[in-house]
């Protein structure tokens, strides 16, 4: 009978994971509800702030750009890589390394290619093998726009003090609960802003309109910044809860076999039984 | 006109107002209905909102009541749009 017994804590083991695992999807789930509100929420500031300074820019001439624009011989490159701080969430973290380390491999070869890491997976994988110039994992305890916006400040700092030619950005662009979608984008120098808005509004500017620019440019990179990594916290949860899921779903499967299983052997060890007695009574009769 | 004041994290106001004093750059200055377009840069100071507004009960622990019933929220930097009567800050 060691057999049943095997069967019954195995099953007993493969229940509690199930209750974690679906413990650990709502909470998930609660989580990613709050994370996609804090997008919206955001939306309003940023899509004011480009709309400003595509009005703007689109007045004005190209060579009175500011310095964030500068485009210089890339030597010396940054790839900012926001993962998470935890675990089992699926492929969420993995593609981003892989997505980061191809970078450096294929766009940046022969260069010199620096890490900045936001997120603990990040930072114990990236360390590794390369140089890692800053950790700032802490962020996600506290996300605030503030924390988020020292990290963009720094970033300027380095770029326009040319320690760095290029600053990308990988992380991954929340679509929806289930789809996570990874991105490659250029931080610094920033790209020219697309999509011209014809303006006919004659606005008064105060102070003058390239002083405006000039201050807005930062701010947009600031929100840049914190989109991405607003984007990437929603998303963490987002593939967290599908991987929960799953999970659950597997359990819930084994779980069915293996009750299969155990009626089996129990139904085999009573016929044997049953066998065994009309047998006794056989040989007694006779 | 209608007023609406944004910072990163959340919409903060957005209203009828009868006039708003705002923390330019260059001076303090207020708005009043019909402004003709303006954007400028705003600093360190007040936003004080004349009208009688009622604030979000959310958000209400930025805002204080200012003399003369004006609503108060200090910002330490922003930007101010002004088109066809609707006025949006950009508060940090």
């Amino acid at each position: 009978m060691a057999n049943l017994k095997e069967i019954r804590n195995r099953i007993a083991s493969v229940s509690s994971t199930m209750q974690i695992t679906s413990a650990m999807k709502m909470v998930s789930a609660a989580k990613l509800k709050k994370a996609q509100d804090a997008i919206t929420a955001m939306r309003p500031y940023s899509d004011k702030l480009t709309e400003l300074l595509q009005s703007l820019s689109a007045n004005l001439d190209a060579d009175s750009s500011s310095k964030y624009a500068e485009e210089r011989e890339v030597k010396k490159v940054l790839i900012v890589s926001i993962t998470s701080n935890r675990g089992l969430c699926g492929a969420f973290n993995s593609n981003i390394l892989k997505q980061s380390v191809s970078l450096a491999q294929n766009n940046y070869a022969g260069k010199e290619v620096d890490y900045l890491v936001i997120g603990k997976k990040a930072n114990d994988f990236l360390g590794k093998n390369n140089t890692v110039v800053a950790n700032h994992s802490e962020v996600f305890d506290d996300l605030t726009f503030d924390n988020v916006a020292a990290i963009a400040e720094d970033l300027m700092e380095q770029f326009s003090s040319g320690s760095y030619d290029r600053i990308d950005v990988v992380y991954n662009k929340f679509k929806n609960a289930a789809t996570q979608i990874v991105m490659t984008e250029q931080f610094l120098p920033i790209a020219p802003i697309e999509g011209e808005i014809a303006t006919s509004t004659d606005y008064i500017f105060d102070p003058s309109e390239s002083e405006i620019v000039e201050q807005l440019i930062p701010k947009s990179l600031k929100t840049q910044l914190y989109k991405s990594v607003r984007d990437s916290f929603a998303s963490e949860h987002g593939a967290r809860m599908t991987a929960m899921h799953k999970a659950t779903d597997n359990a819930t499967e084994l779980r069915d076999q293996l009750k299969l299983k155990y009626n089996k052997a129990r139904q085999a060890s009573i016929t044997n039984e049953i066998l065994e007695i009309v047998g006794g009574a056989e040989a007694l009769n006779n | 006109m209608y007023l609406e004041i944004v910072s990163p994290e959340a919409t903060l106001f957005a209203g009828e107002v009868v006039s708003v004093t705002v923390p330019g750059i260059n001076g303090e200055f207020q708005i009043l209905s019909n402004h003709a377009p303006i954007v400028s840069l705003l600093q360190n100071g007040n936003v004080r909102i004349q009208g009688n507004v009622t604030v979000d009960e959310a958000f209400e622990s930025k805002f204080s009541k200012g003399s003369n019933g004006e609503t108060v929220l200090a910002i330490s930097s922003g930007t101010i749009e002004m088109k066809d009567n609707k006025v949006i800050v950009l508060a940090d």
